[in-house]
């Protein structure tokens, strides 16, 4: 909670707040004129001066158009203060998801920073009015009869004290009650997505019960905050009403010592205009607005606050890969998904790596490009381990294509030269050409087209990716399954034009073809690997054979050797 | 069905008490004004004040104790009436299986549940807040006639000029804040354009340059948020004026029948009191509001009670090979023949295939055979029994259906597969039967992996479907469900399919050739009607049956 208030506290730093402030003035004559008015008016009436108290009175109308002109400018401010706070929020998001990888912050983007947006310049408005009406009533109080602000204040800050204090205890309920709300809507989202599975596997019962129980969290943690929203009612009678009794109370008593009739009709007026509404409103504001502020924010800085390990080796040599006695596993519970890999890729070489989905290929492409850290043994890129390597330099030694292809709304230009951003259009032509993308540029419009990413197919989207890695600077190219979704002649004149490019090919296969293009194949089995030319894994791999399609009934039965 | 006073009769126990206790709030507001001219009255003519304390003391402390008991009460009864309402959607939901629900996207249906639940159960609460609502501000007026019919004349005078000066100061507001939530949404759609790719982007470092891509349409939100703040400001603005000036017209008049010695001063002050509950009228459409939010939220939660449940039988299956046949079975949907007049005899224990061109009914055909709809005409039965006289128990103990693009349901990867498992034996061995083991025993916590941190492949979830069906004990249905597996997964998962220990019978729905050659019989569909039942050797001789394979 205390970095959420000092985030806002920051925020606040700012000449806007002393304009906020300076505005405030005006804007309080009207409160603080207030109960002057009606006592000074009362009077008036009273001792027969219709005229001058219609003249009190006008004056309260007229300091109402100054207070008026106070407020324009005081949300004028708040926009100069809220909308940086925006901004830096938007710039966190951005920046963690796309250091996370999180698809959640679309959602956070949109809808949580919005929650933080409008809480904090409603908490900031709230606040500002209160310390106003507060510092508005007390001068009024003190100008009439400084004995009646002794009666009125101290109940009130005393009420306003324990409201605070009240405070604190809702705001666990009020979290959990945020936290059932979000694990309703995802279970339901799960299981009424999936009505046709629940009900093929008979498992209603269980479907209802997985719904059932955030149901049952929500309602109560709203049971408790019903509790503390009594508990507040009391507050608001202690801090609200209590200095109205005192008052009445002692009205003889103040009457006695020359207080007026208008005065103490003043008096009653600040408590019932002024501080009443002025504490119920910053009340419900705190309980409402100020939990899901610090709720809100707490989540956003939560989802962006990475810490990033510094990368320090920036010189390689060259970009022979060594793999010794590599492992690497998802979890400390988790079974290994590579175990003790042998492996040493020269430069040059081009080689591919076969497997059923899901048994680490990924992974492995993952680690020799330095995005994961291997769990035991040694991986080097160049006599060093990727993960201690620079961006850039590692940027600059390997590239990887992987399966989603990823093309953004801009220019094709754009697109292909994301990694070589000085290439020229001749560079650019000769890499579409040799790859295969001819066709596909020409249909968008050419180079100077402008891309929607929503319009093409995944071949197309693939085919754009593989032109931009051909273009990139990095001789070591990994392509992680990333013809998939091309059809193999077209799949065949990509790889080729990799495997022509100076350089180590590592191709994870998505078909079998790839393999019968490499020099070398390493077949992935469980967490066991094999490595060989395709001659010799038909002979010693049953997995190669089944992966090779020659698996036939007969074949069931020989021993696998 | 549910109406609207169901759902309020629901917070039965509450609604008295609320009701009762927004009763005598009305009235403490509305006494007090009086209660404290009177008091103020007595303090200047110096006798009885005492008295008058007393009431006003007692009536200040009925109001604060009846704002307690609301205050829980009312929470309270929103609580409860919201998970009954919600517990009952979610049956309605469940239970009306797929059929029930495919009118309903599921998103709709969760806001359903989240959102809209919560309106509706405001209905008995916001009908009692509503009536006792409306006293006040019309008790006030009345008061205020009372005290001085000019006063009331001048309390409209007030409103009057309030309109007046509302009017004069109305201007047309842009649709700004529609250009800045549109502005909003095209940074999101960079930001997801920019995820899709987070694997090229963090490989190839360009992280930054992607942030500023993206965040290059800030400053235009910025823009457009700062002028959402002028359109506030000129509002507040106007707030501002318009605040006092009911209270200045009934205190103005009020003072000149003060001088005439027509009121006292006491009366003067519970006059701007009740001024001040009078402009309390412009509330109400405050509370009609939430009076329409729960009539809508009503509404939206009886469209979902309408969901029919599926209906089952008592009967059991006795024991049999898992025969399944189809008897004159046609399925019509909005006047499409999707079935037509489909008879089977398929033998216990035995493989079939079903292919067909995209469209021919073969997922109609599924469905069916499982019972994840009904047909419209004709009969489905397994082992002599028809499917719908049997108990739901039993006939998703006999029969499993696996799925093209499942739908995991559970908290963790082991409760997707069985969620009932009493030991992990028979999970474990489902999961090894279908490959799923391979890569669950990888994922950080294995078995225990939650769902929603575990994302997975098309080919990793068809394995866990297949896991979760593969306990049917007479008949599988595989509607397609190993397309996504690389050749040699699926190869093996139907190499433990043929050989199945359980001489289950097998219907699988399948594009490959492979599949269809491994099968004892193939079904050939084509229209909704079965274009011939037969080895697949036999059939491939047909170049048109050929041609289902591409």
């Amino acid at each position: 909670m205390r970095r959420e208030l000092s985030y806002g506290a920051t925020a606040l730093k700012k000449r806007a707040t002393v304009k906020l402030i300076a505005w405030s003035v005006p804007e309080i004559l009207p409160t603080a004129v207030y109960g002057i008015a009606v006592a000074r008016a009362t009077d008036s009436f009273l001792g027969g001066h219709a005229w001058q108290g219609i003249a009190w009175l006008g004056g309260l109308v007229a300091t109402a158009c100054l207070g008026s002109a106070g407020a324009r400018q005081v949300y004028g401010r708040l926009g100069e203060l809220v909308e940086p706070v925006r901004d830096d929020l938007v710039r966190r998001v951005v920046g963690g998801a796309l250091r996370s990888g999180d698809d959640g912050a679309v959602a956070r983007l949109n809808r949580q920073v919005e929650i933080v947006r409008d809480t904090f310049a409603g908490l900031v408005l709230v606040l500002r009015s209160f310390a106003v009406t507060l510092f508005g009533v007390l001068t009024g109080l003190l100008s009439l009869a400084p004995i009646v602000a002794a009666f009125v204040v101290p109940p009130f800050l005393v009420g306003f004290a324990l409201s605070l204090a009240v405070l604190g205890m809702a705001a666990d309920r009020v979290r959990a009650s945020l936290t059932a709300d979000e694990d309703l809507a995802a279970s339901a989202g799960m299981v009424f997505g999936g009505v046709r599975d629940v009900t093929a596997a008979g498992t209603e019962e269980y479907a209802e019960w997985l719904v059932g129980q955030p149901i049952e969290a929500h309602a109560s943690a709203e049971r408790a905050l019903a509790k503390v929203a009594a508990l507040r009612t009391l507050c608001f009678a202690v801090g609200g009403w209590l200095p109205l009794l005192i008052l009445l109370a002692a009205g003889p008593w103040l009457v006695g010592r020359g207080v007026s009739t208008g005065t103490l009709l003043g008096g009653l007026t600040y408590v019932l205009i002024g501080l009443q509404p002025a504490l119920n409103t910053v009340m419900n504001a705190l309980g409402d607005s100020g939990l899901r502020y610090v709720i809100t924010l707490g989540r956003i800085l939560d989802a962006s606050t990475r810490v990033e390990r510094p990368r320090r080796i920036d010189e390689l040599k060259g970009y022979q890969v060594r793999l010794r006695g590599l492992t690497f596993a998802y979890g400390p519970k988790a079974d290994p998904v590579l175990d003790k890999l042998e492996l040493t890729i020269p430069e040059g070489e081009h080689l591919a790596v076969v497997g059923p989905s899901g048994i680490g290929k990924s992974t492995l492409a993952g680690l020799m490009c330095g995005m994961l850290r291997p769990t035991g043994g040694r991986l080097l890129l160049g006599g060093s381990p990727p993960t201690e390597v620079t961006v850039d330099r590692l940027a600059r030694t390997r590239v990887l294509i992987p399966q989603e292809a990823y093309v953004f709304t801009g220019t094709v230009r754009d697109n292909l030269n994301y990694l070589l951003p000085d290439a020229t259009d001749d560079q650019l032509e000769q890499a579409v050409h040799t790859v295969g993308a001819a066709k596909l540029i020409d249909q968008i419009g050419g180079l100077y087209a402008e891309v929607k990413p929503g319009e093409l197919s995944a071949g197309e989207k693939q085919l754009i990716a593989l032109v931009r890695a051909y273009l990139s600077p990095a001789p070591l190219v990994v392509l992680d399954e990333a013809t998939c979704f091309l059809d193999p002649e077209a799949e065949r004149q990509a790889e080729e034009a990799f495997a022509k490019r100076d350089g180590t090919l590592i191709v994870i296969a998505h078909r079998i073809s790839s393999a019968l293009r490499a020099r070398r194949i390493l077949v992935l089995d469980g967490n066991q690997a094999t490595l060989g030319t395709h001659a010799s894994l038909m002979r010693t791999s049953r997995l190669y054979r089944d992966l090779h399609g020659s698996w036939t009934p007969s074949a069931q039965i020989q021993p696998a050797s | 069905m549910i109406t609207f006073g169901e759902v309020a009769k629901r917070g039965r126990g509450w609604l008295p008490l609320i009701g009762f206790n927004a009763l005598i709030g009305s009235g403490v507001t509305l006494a007090l004004p009086t209660i404290l001219g009177r008091s103020v009255d007595a303090i200047v003519a110096g006798s009885g004040y005492t008295r008058w304390l007393i009431v006003a003391a007692a009536l200040i402390g009925l109001g604060i104790a009846a704002s307690i008991v609301d205050a829980f009460a009312g929470a309270a009864c929103v609580a409860e009436t919201t998970a009954w309402l919600r517990h009952r959607l979610v049956r309605h939901v469940v239970r009306g299986g797929p059929e029930g629900t495919r009118d309903f996207e599921t998103g709709d249906l969760v806001t359903r549940v989240s959102a809209n639940a919560t309106d509706a159960a405001q209905a008995g609460p916001a009908a009692v807040t509503a009536i006792a609502a409306i006293a006040p501000p019309v008790g006030s007026l009345v008061l205020l006639a009372i005290i001085d019919p000019w006063l009331a004349a001048a309390f409209f005078g007030g409103v009057l000029l309030v309109v007046l000066v509302l009017w004069t100061f109305a201007k047309r507001t842009a649709d700004i804040s529609l250009n800045y939530q549109e502005t909003q949404g095209r940074i999101a759609a960079l930001l997801s354009e920019s995820l899709t790719g987070i694997r090229t982007i963090t490989a190839a470092g360009t992280t930054e340059r992607e942030e500023g891509r993206i965040l290059g349409l800030l400053p235009e939100l910025h823009r457009h948020g700062v002028v959402t703040w002028r359109i506030l400001a000129r509002s507040g603005a106007q707030a501002a004026v318009v605040g006092p000036l009911v209270l200045v017209a009934v205190l103005a008049v009020g003072g000149l029948q003060l001088v005439s010695g027509r009121i006292t001063a006491g009366e003067l002050f519970a006059a701007s009191q009740y001024a001040v509950l009078g402009a309390g009228l412009g509330n109400l459409t405050g509370v009609l509001g939430e009076l329409a939010r729960a009539k809508a939220g009503v509404h939206r939660s009886a469209e979902v009670i309408a969901i029919e449940s599926i209906p089952h039988g008592t009967l059991t299956i006795p024991a049999g090979p898992g025969q399944l046949s189809f008897d004159g079975v046609s399925v019509i949907a909005d006047g499409n023949v999707l079935l037509d007049n489909v008879n089977l005899d398929l033998p216990g224990g035995v493989t079939v295939a079903v292919v067909g061109p995209s469209g021919a009914g073969k997922s109609v055909l599924a469905a069916v055979a499982a019972r994840l709809r009904d047909p419209s005409t004709g009969q489905v039965s397994l082992d002599g029994v028809p499917l719908q006289a049997v108990s739901r128990h039993t006939l998703r103990s006999a029969v499993g259906c696996a799925f093209e693009r499942p739908q995991l349901v559970g908290r963790t990867v082991g409760e997707a597969i069985d969620p009932h498992a009493v030991s992990p034996v028979r999970t474990l061995a489902a999961a090894r039967a279908t490959h799923a083991h391979d890569f669950v025993s990888r994922l950080p916590d294995g078995y225990f992996t939650s769902l929603r941190k575990a994302p997975m492949s098309g080919g990793e979830r068809q394995r866990l479907g297949l896991a979760r069906a593969w306990s049917a004990r007479r008949l599988l249905v595989l509607d397609d469900a190993t397309s996504s597996l690389d050749t040699a997964t699926e190869r093996q998962i139907t190499r433990t399919l043929t050989e199945d220990r359980h001489h289950r019978t097998r219907l699988i729905v399948t594009h490959r050739p492979a599949t269809a050659a491994r099968a004892d019989l193939v079904i050939w569909l084509d229209h909704g009607q079965i274009r011939a039942i037969a080895p697949h050797a036999d059939l491939w001789h047909n170049p048109s049956y050929r041609d289902i394979f591409g």
